[in-house]
């Protein structure tokens, strides 16, 4: 099993839907982004293109931060998922450093508040009950994994069931995401991927990125 | 032509940010320490000088310090013996500890117990295989990231080691500037080969580096005349080589140097091997995310 997400390029609107699930989902702090919208043109009067890419951790098969990492703070689960332990990052930044892509970032100042000077908001207080983010430490989109564990322990199949499949996929208006088992040959996701000819961001790092883009 | 402000990252070659700014600045410290330290144990035990190695022994303690500033949960540094396995910042770290402890042995028997020469010499084989790993280990844990092109060199790991030692070896002319005659001779001319195989090494890096990749090559040209050419051509060139090499081959001809002069070399040296490690770490850059238009 390794889990995987399709994105089509030409259905997504740019309308960070999935950028605002991923915050509340997960909590977090200002200026920390596990998921980004880029958007942008290319070309020249009259044949402009609008791009819009979606972009996070590519949970590569063979992720470079999971080699670096000296204490074992970042790892790889057997679905394929790549996520930090927080307890043990040192925040030395070698994964920073070593991921291609760079979807990894360091969440430093512990008292940053969305409202500056007026106290914390009821989702921020919230947020650090339930999903209490360590300053110092690295960060990046884990594929949501608490939903889709807690989802497969309830009989669920991610991708197919909103309940077990990440925040960003399901709050997308466009379903311009898609989620599943990369290594089922049979899955939705790796039909989409071979009608549409998905492709991987820079295929030639080695690290055989578990996302797929259509353009 | 793509217009996005907000994340050129994704459509520009982008500079690595983590390891030069900021407390990033103390990794490079850590990395240019760890290179003298280990480049003066094996200069000093190769010329017998006690006080030479416990310079070594002192600077491998500050690259530590440095190290730990540099992280941003440093009581957790322990952690960082875990993965040897596939990290070079772990191994480095094995190889730091294991540096100070022989070391610490070795200088503790050769001061008090000086008789025990089959286990002085035993402890300085091992600190010096050490201060060697040491001293190269820096060059392996910036080359293996594939990531950055300028990094991802077989070289990069040799010209560390090199401009190690070359630092080492001038820091250990300071300390033995008032010793014995003789050595200072032999010392001196195993600096001049050593600068002048830095000074080819660096060259061939750089000219190595431009047709390995289109990114690497952008780096190589933010170096050479982009906005690190200051810090290249004053800091690696100007004080690293130049400064140097004209000091050593002028007073291989006019034959026993000034002491002014040998000190002017040796700090000139040192800020020359700091402004490399700065160098190679500012000139780490990405390729754009986004395939070119």
């Amino acid at each position: 099993m390794r889990w995987g997400m399709a994105i089509e390029l030409k259905r997504c609107i740019g309308c960070y839907e999935c950028v605002l699930a991923c915050k509340a989902e997960h909590f977090l702090p200002p200026d920390i982004f596990w998921n980004r919208v880029l958007i942008g043109e290319s070309g020249k009067y009259p044949t402009v293109t609008k791009l819009i890419y979606n972009v996070r951790c590519n949970q590569c098969a063979d992720p470079p931060c999971v080699k670096v990492c000296p204490t074992g703070a970042t790892q790889q689960r057997e679905d394929g998922i790549v996520w930090v332990d927080e307890d043990k990052c040192v925040g030395c930044r070698y994964c920073m450093v070593a991921c291609p892509y760079q979807m990894r970032t360091i969440y430093e100042d512990g008292n940053a508040q969305y409202f500056p000077g007026q106290g914390l908001t009821e989702h921020e207080k919230a947020g650090r009950e339930l999903y209490p983010h360590q300053p110092g430490v690295v960060q990046k989109c884990i594929f949501c994994k608490e939903r889709i564990d807690a989802g497969l322990a309830a009989g669920l199949t991610p991708g197919v069931d909103r309940e077990a499949t990440p925040a960003c996929v399901i709050s997308c208006p466009t379903k311009a995401m898609h989620f599943g088992d990369l290594d089922d040959p049979y899955s939705e996701i790796n039909r989409i991927i071979k009608e549409k000819k998905g492709h991987q961001f820079h295929p030639e790092y080695g690290t055989d990125p578990s996302i797929y883009y259509i353009d | 032509m793509i217009q996005t402000k907000p994340y050129d990252f994704m459509v520009k070659y982008t500079q690595q940010k983590e390891w030069i700014e900021g407390r990033g600045n103390f990794i490079a410290f850590a990395f240019f320490l760890g290179g003298i330290s280990g480049g003066l144990y094996l200069a000093a035990s190769y010329f017998d000088s006690l006080l030479g190695q416990f310079v070594a022994w002192l600077l491998a303690l500050l690259m530590g310090v440095s190290y730990m500033i540099h992280l941003s949960k440093p009581f957790r540094f322990w952690r960082m013996f875990m993965k040897p396995g596939t990290s070079w910042i772990a191994r480095g770290f094995i190889f730091i500890m294991l540096f100070i402890g022989f070391t610490f042995i070795q200088l503790i028997l050769s001061q008090w117990v000086s008789g025990a020469t089959a286990a002085i010499t035993t402890f300085t084989v091992l600190a010096g295989i050490f201060a060697f790993a040491q001293s190269i280990y820096t060059g392996f844990a910036v080359s293996y990231v594939s990531a950055i092109k300028i990094w991802n060199s077989a070289i990069l790991p040799i010209l560390f080691v090199v401009c190690g030692i070359t630092g080492g070896l001038a820091i250990l002319l300071a300390i033995m500037m008032s010793g014995d005659h003789a050595q200072l001779v032999a010392l001196e001319n195993v600096i001049r080969v050593m600068l002048i195989a830095f000074a080819i090494i660096v060259g061939v890096y750089l000219w190595n580096t431009t047709y390995s990749s289109i990114t690497a090559k952008d780096s190589v040209v933010r170096l050479i005349r982009g906005s690190l050419a200051p810090l290249f051509w004053i800091g690696v060139f100007f004080f690293g080589i130049l400064i140097p090499i004209v000091i050593s081959v002028s007073t291989y001809f006019a034959g026993e140097a000034a002491t002014g002069l040998l000190i002017t070399a040796v700090i000139s040296e040192i800020i020359g091997g700091l402004a490399l490690r700065f160098a190679v770490l500012k000139a780490g850059v990405y390729s754009p995310l986004l395939p070119a238009e």
